[in-house]
Protein backbone atom coordinates (compact mmCIF):
# COMPACT_ATOMS: atom_id res chain seq x y z
CA UNK A 1 0.00 0.00 0.00
CA UNK A 2 1.37 3.43 -0.84
CA UNK A 3 1.54 5.60 2.09
CA UNK A 4 -1.72 8.25 2.00
CA UNK A 5 -0.77 11.64 3.01
CA UNK A 6 -3.10 14.79 2.87
CA UNK A 7 -2.36 15.38 -0.81
CA UNK A 8 -3.84 12.25 -1.62
CA UNK A 9 -6.83 13.09 -0.07
CA UNK A 10 -6.86 16.82 -1.89
CA UNK A 11 -6.29 15.45 -4.67
CA UNK A 12 -8.92 12.31 -4.20
CA UNK A 13 -11.78 14.99 -3.56
CA UNK A 14 -10.99 17.20 -6.29
CA UNK A 15 -11.18 13.82 -8.50
CA UNK A 16 -14.81 13.72 -6.82
CA UNK A 17 -15.46 17.12 -7.20
CA UNK A 18 -14.51 16.57 -11.15
CA UNK A 19 -16.91 13.50 -11.26
CA UNK A 20 -20.14 14.92 -10.17
CA UNK A 21 -19.62 18.19 -11.83
CA UNK A 22 -19.44 16.53 -14.85
CA UNK A 23 -22.41 14.59 -14.11
CA UNK A 24 -24.62 17.24 -12.71
CA UNK A 25 -23.78 19.08 -15.49
CA UNK A 26 -24.94 16.12 -17.98
CA UNK A 27 -27.93 16.27 -16.30
CA UNK A 28 -28.03 20.23 -15.77
CA UNK A 29 -27.21 21.47 -19.29
CA UNK A 30 -29.83 19.81 -21.09
CA UNK A 31 -32.49 19.80 -18.94
CA UNK A 32 -33.16 16.10 -18.63
CA UNK A 33 -32.35 14.38 -14.85
CA UNK A 34 -31.84 11.26 -15.47
CA UNK A 35 -28.29 10.53 -15.97
CA UNK A 36 -28.27 11.40 -11.79
CA UNK A 37 -29.23 8.14 -11.30
CA UNK A 38 -25.77 7.19 -12.29
CA UNK A 39 -23.94 8.75 -9.59
CA UNK A 40 -26.44 5.94 -7.24
CA UNK A 41 -25.50 3.61 -8.75
CA UNK A 42 -21.80 4.03 -8.13
CA UNK A 43 -22.52 4.91 -4.73
CA UNK A 44 -24.68 1.55 -4.03
CA UNK A 45 -21.72 -0.49 -6.23
CA UNK A 46 -19.05 -0.77 -3.21
CA UNK A 47 -22.13 -1.74 -0.76
CA UNK A 48 -22.82 -5.52 -1.24
CA UNK A 49 -19.05 -6.14 -1.18
CA UNK A 50 -18.56 -4.31 2.26
CA UNK A 51 -21.68 -6.01 3.63
CA UNK A 52 -21.35 -9.36 2.61
CA UNK A 53 -17.42 -9.85 3.04
CA UNK A 54 -18.58 -8.39 6.45
CA UNK A 55 -20.77 -10.78 7.36
CA UNK A 56 -18.60 -13.83 6.03
CA UNK A 57 -16.07 -13.01 8.34
CA UNK A 58 -18.61 -12.49 11.21
CA UNK A 59 -19.90 -16.14 9.78
CA UNK A 60 -16.29 -17.52 9.87
CA UNK A 61 -15.43 -16.60 13.51
CA UNK A 62 -16.40 -19.84 15.06
CA UNK A 63 -14.66 -22.45 13.30
CA UNK A 64 -17.44 -24.93 13.16
CA UNK A 65 -18.48 -24.96 9.89
CA UNK A 66 -16.21 -23.04 7.54
CA UNK A 67 -17.22 -24.37 4.48
CA UNK A 68 -18.42 -22.75 1.30
CA UNK A 69 -21.44 -21.28 2.61
CA UNK A 70 -19.31 -18.37 3.44
CA UNK A 71 -17.78 -17.98 0.42
CA UNK A 72 -20.95 -18.04 -1.88
CA UNK A 73 -21.85 -15.15 0.09
CA UNK A 74 -18.98 -13.34 -1.05
CA UNK A 75 -19.34 -14.46 -4.43
CA UNK A 76 -22.72 -12.71 -4.06
CA UNK A 77 -21.20 -9.54 -3.26
CA UNK A 78 -18.51 -9.70 -6.02
CA UNK A 79 -21.36 -10.60 -8.12
CA UNK A 80 -23.76 -8.02 -7.22
CA UNK A 81 -20.65 -5.18 -7.16
CA UNK A 82 -19.80 -6.11 -10.79
CA UNK A 83 -23.65 -6.08 -11.47
CA UNK A 84 -23.68 -2.59 -10.19
CA UNK A 85 -20.51 -1.19 -11.91
CA UNK A 86 -22.03 -2.05 -15.33
CA UNK A 87 -25.18 -0.95 -14.86
CA UNK A 88 -23.49 2.36 -13.86
CA UNK A 89 -22.27 2.12 -17.64
CA UNK A 90 -25.18 0.52 -19.16
CA UNK A 91 -27.69 2.87 -17.79
CA UNK A 92 -27.01 6.41 -19.48
CA UNK A 93 -26.34 4.29 -22.70
CA UNK A 94 -29.99 2.87 -22.69
CA UNK A 95 -31.02 6.28 -22.26
CA UNK A 96 -29.10 7.89 -25.07
CA UNK A 97 -30.26 5.33 -27.46
CA UNK A 98 -33.87 5.20 -26.57
CA UNK A 99 -33.44 9.01 -27.08
CA UNK A 100 -34.36 9.98 -23.47
CA UNK A 101 -31.13 11.85 -23.19
CA UNK A 102 -28.27 13.63 -25.76
CA UNK A 103 -25.41 11.58 -26.41
CA UNK A 104 -23.64 14.72 -25.17
CA UNK A 105 -24.89 13.75 -22.10
CA UNK A 106 -24.32 10.15 -22.07
CA UNK A 107 -20.55 10.71 -22.47
CA UNK A 108 -20.46 13.22 -19.59
CA UNK A 109 -22.57 11.07 -17.19
CA UNK A 110 -20.52 8.30 -17.95
CA UNK A 111 -17.23 9.87 -17.30
CA UNK A 112 -17.90 10.91 -14.33
CA UNK A 113 -19.66 8.52 -12.83
CA UNK A 114 -15.95 6.41 -13.88
CA UNK A 115 -14.42 8.89 -11.77
CA UNK A 116 -16.74 8.67 -8.66
CA UNK A 117 -16.21 5.13 -8.83
CA UNK A 118 -12.75 5.51 -9.08
CA UNK A 119 -12.60 7.81 -6.53
CA UNK A 120 -14.06 5.04 -3.75
CA UNK A 121 -12.06 2.61 -4.90
CA UNK A 122 -8.79 4.68 -4.27
CA UNK A 123 -10.31 5.89 -1.30
CA UNK A 124 -10.87 2.44 -0.32
CA UNK A 125 -7.25 1.01 -1.07
CA UNK A 126 -5.52 4.12 0.50
CA UNK A 127 -7.45 3.88 3.86
CA UNK A 128 -8.15 -0.07 4.37
CA UNK A 129 -5.10 -0.45 6.90
CA UNK A 130 -6.66 1.90 9.21
CA UNK A 131 -10.18 0.85 8.75
CA UNK A 132 -9.77 -2.59 9.05
CA UNK A 133 -9.99 -4.26 12.69
CA UNK B 1 8.04 -17.70 -5.41
CA UNK B 2 11.16 -18.71 -6.75
CA UNK B 3 10.05 -21.94 -9.09
CA UNK B 4 7.56 -20.57 -11.57
CA UNK B 5 7.22 -21.94 -14.33
CA UNK B 6 7.04 -18.50 -16.63
CA UNK B 7 9.26 -15.78 -16.60
CA UNK B 8 6.07 -13.36 -16.41
CA UNK B 9 4.08 -13.40 -12.48
CA UNK B 10 1.04 -15.41 -13.49
CA UNK B 11 -2.33 -14.31 -11.52
CA UNK B 12 -3.40 -16.71 -8.35
CA UNK B 13 -5.95 -19.07 -8.50
CA UNK B 14 -7.56 -16.73 -6.17
CA UNK B 15 -7.41 -13.64 -8.08
CA UNK B 16 -8.38 -15.38 -11.44
CA UNK B 17 -11.69 -16.48 -8.96
CA UNK B 18 -12.31 -12.81 -7.44
CA UNK B 19 -11.90 -11.53 -11.09
CA UNK B 20 -13.80 -14.25 -12.75
CA UNK B 21 -17.03 -13.65 -10.09
CA UNK B 22 -17.08 -9.84 -10.93
CA UNK B 23 -16.83 -10.13 -14.92
CA UNK B 24 -19.68 -12.27 -14.83
CA UNK B 25 -21.46 -10.01 -12.76
CA UNK B 26 -20.80 -7.29 -15.45
CA UNK B 27 -21.90 -9.44 -18.27
CA UNK B 28 -25.26 -10.48 -16.52
CA UNK B 29 -25.43 -6.88 -16.29
CA UNK B 30 -24.57 -6.10 -19.87
CA UNK B 31 -27.45 -8.94 -20.85
CA UNK B 32 -29.79 -7.66 -18.88
CA UNK B 33 -29.71 -4.19 -20.09
CA UNK B 34 -29.01 -4.97 -24.10
CA UNK B 35 -32.85 -6.53 -22.82
CA UNK B 36 -33.89 -3.88 -21.00
CA UNK B 37 -32.31 -1.40 -23.84
CA UNK B 38 -34.72 -3.07 -26.63
CA UNK B 39 -37.84 -2.89 -24.42
CA UNK B 40 -37.04 1.32 -23.27
CA UNK B 41 -36.27 1.80 -26.89
CA UNK B 42 -39.63 0.27 -28.03
CA UNK B 43 -41.48 2.49 -25.50
CA UNK B 44 -39.80 5.72 -26.03
CA UNK B 45 -38.52 5.79 -29.96
CA UNK B 46 -40.04 3.03 -31.44
CA UNK B 47 -40.13 3.67 -35.32
CA UNK B 48 -43.28 1.21 -35.95
CA UNK B 49 -45.75 -0.38 -34.52
CA UNK B 50 -44.57 -3.59 -33.39
CA UNK B 51 -43.31 -3.79 -29.89
CA UNK B 52 -41.26 -5.53 -26.90
CA UNK B 53 -44.53 -7.64 -24.97
CA UNK B 54 -44.75 -9.99 -22.42
CA UNK B 55 -43.91 -12.62 -24.66
CA UNK B 56 -40.01 -11.31 -25.49
CA UNK B 57 -39.68 -11.11 -21.73
CA UNK B 58 -40.44 -14.99 -21.19
CA UNK B 59 -37.17 -15.84 -22.64
CA UNK B 60 -34.60 -13.70 -20.04
CA UNK B 61 -37.30 -14.99 -17.38
CA UNK B 62 -36.81 -18.31 -17.88
CA UNK B 63 -32.55 -17.96 -18.12
CA UNK B 64 -32.25 -15.57 -15.37
CA UNK B 65 -34.24 -18.25 -13.22
CA UNK B 66 -31.92 -21.50 -14.89
CA UNK B 67 -28.77 -18.98 -13.57
CA UNK B 68 -30.11 -18.70 -9.86
CA UNK B 69 -31.02 -22.71 -9.91
CA UNK B 70 -27.49 -23.46 -11.17
CA UNK B 71 -25.89 -21.55 -9.20
CA UNK B 72 -27.39 -22.06 -5.83
CA UNK B 73 -26.85 -25.98 -6.11
CA UNK B 74 -23.61 -26.73 -3.76
CA UNK B 75 -20.92 -28.10 -5.73
CA UNK B 76 -19.80 -30.62 -3.77
CA UNK B 77 -23.12 -32.33 -3.91
CA UNK B 78 -22.57 -33.08 -7.32
CA UNK B 79 -19.80 -35.76 -7.60
CA UNK B 80 -21.35 -38.93 -6.81
CA UNK B 81 -18.61 -40.59 -5.23
CA UNK B 82 -18.45 -38.08 -2.23
CA UNK B 83 -19.28 -39.08 1.58
CA UNK B 84 -22.54 -38.75 2.60
CA UNK B 85 -24.36 -38.63 5.82
CA UNK B 86 -27.78 -40.23 5.37
CA UNK B 87 -26.74 -43.27 3.70
CA UNK B 88 -27.62 -43.19 0.18
CA UNK B 89 -26.13 -40.70 -2.08
CA UNK B 90 -27.89 -37.53 -2.83
CA UNK B 91 -26.16 -37.00 -5.79
CA UNK B 92 -29.30 -37.86 -8.08
CA UNK B 93 -31.17 -34.92 -6.47
CA UNK B 94 -28.57 -32.75 -7.41
CA UNK B 95 -27.92 -33.61 -10.87
CA UNK B 96 -31.82 -33.13 -11.12
CA UNK B 97 -31.73 -29.67 -10.19
CA UNK B 98 -28.87 -29.07 -12.34
CA UNK B 99 -31.03 -30.27 -15.38
CA UNK B 100 -33.75 -28.33 -14.57
CA UNK B 101 -31.62 -25.02 -14.05
CA UNK B 102 -29.81 -26.02 -17.83
CA UNK B 103 -33.35 -26.86 -19.07
CA UNK B 104 -34.28 -23.29 -18.11
CA UNK B 105 -31.55 -21.70 -19.11
CA UNK B 106 -31.49 -23.77 -22.75
CA UNK B 107 -35.07 -23.16 -23.59
CA UNK B 108 -34.54 -19.35 -22.65
CA UNK B 109 -32.16 -19.22 -25.40
CA UNK B 110 -33.95 -21.09 -27.76
CA UNK B 111 -36.99 -19.22 -27.08
CA UNK B 112 -35.34 -15.81 -27.84
CA UNK B 113 -34.11 -17.85 -30.88
CA UNK B 114 -37.72 -18.32 -31.50
CA UNK B 115 -38.82 -15.05 -31.26
CA UNK B 116 -36.87 -13.64 -32.97
CA UNK B 117 -37.56 -15.74 -36.16
CA UNK B 118 -41.42 -16.04 -35.34
CA UNK B 119 -42.02 -12.41 -34.86
CA UNK B 120 -39.10 -10.96 -36.22
CA UNK B 121 -37.63 -12.09 -39.01
CA UNK B 122 -40.65 -14.44 -41.12
CA UNK B 123 -42.74 -11.43 -41.31
CA UNK B 124 -39.57 -9.36 -42.74
CA UNK B 125 -38.48 -6.39 -40.86
CA UNK B 126 -36.01 -4.22 -41.62
CA UNK B 127 -33.42 -3.42 -38.99
CA UNK B 128 -34.60 -0.65 -36.47
CA UNK B 129 -37.31 -3.23 -35.31
CA UNK B 130 -35.32 -6.07 -36.43
CA UNK B 131 -32.91 -4.93 -33.28
CA UNK B 132 -35.66 -6.05 -30.30
CA UNK B 133 -35.01 -9.89 -31.55
CA UNK B 134 -31.44 -9.63 -32.14
CA UNK B 135 -31.28 -7.42 -28.65
CA UNK B 136 -32.82 -10.87 -26.78
CA UNK B 137 -30.84 -13.02 -28.42
CA UNK B 138 -27.80 -11.25 -26.99
CA UNK B 139 -29.17 -10.79 -23.89
CA UNK B 140 -29.72 -14.38 -23.38
CA UNK B 141 -26.09 -15.37 -24.72
CA UNK B 142 -24.43 -12.86 -22.63
CA UNK B 143 -26.95 -14.21 -19.07
CA UNK B 144 -26.11 -18.02 -20.25
CA UNK B 145 -21.63 -16.96 -20.57
CA UNK B 146 -21.82 -15.26 -17.51
CA UNK B 147 -23.28 -18.65 -16.18
CA UNK B 148 -20.71 -20.86 -17.55
CA UNK B 149 -18.02 -17.75 -15.91
CA UNK B 150 -19.23 -17.99 -12.72
CA UNK B 151 -19.56 -21.44 -12.48
CA UNK B 152 -15.83 -21.97 -13.94
CA UNK B 153 -14.48 -19.61 -11.53
CA UNK B 154 -15.85 -21.35 -8.57
CA UNK B 155 -14.80 -24.61 -9.57
CA UNK B 156 -11.03 -22.98 -9.89
CA UNK B 157 -11.49 -22.19 -5.92
CA UNK B 158 -12.03 -25.90 -5.25
CA UNK B 159 -8.88 -26.53 -7.00
CA UNK B 160 -7.31 -24.47 -5.16
CA UNK B 161 -8.43 -25.51 -1.76
CA UNK B 162 -7.70 -29.37 -2.78
CA UNK B 163 -4.11 -28.35 -2.95
CA UNK B 164 -4.03 -26.49 -0.44
CA UNK B 165 -5.28 -29.63 1.91
CA UNK B 166 -2.74 -31.94 -0.12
Amino acid sequence: MPHAGLKTIIALSFVLAIGFLLVILSSALYGQYSPLLVVATYLFAPLPNAICSRYASSYNDDFMDSGSSASGVLDLGRFLTGFLVTMGIALPAVLAHADVIQWGAMAMSIIGGLLIYGTIIAFTMFFQEESDF
Amino acid sequence: MSSRLFRFPLPSATALRTFGVYSSGGLFALGIWFFLDAAIVSKYANASLIHVRFVDWIPSICSILGMIVINSIEKARLSAESFSFSGSNDAWKARLVLFLGFALMAGGLAGSVCVLVLKYVVPGYEFPTLYFGVANVVANSLIMLSTVVLWVSQNFEDEYNYNLAL
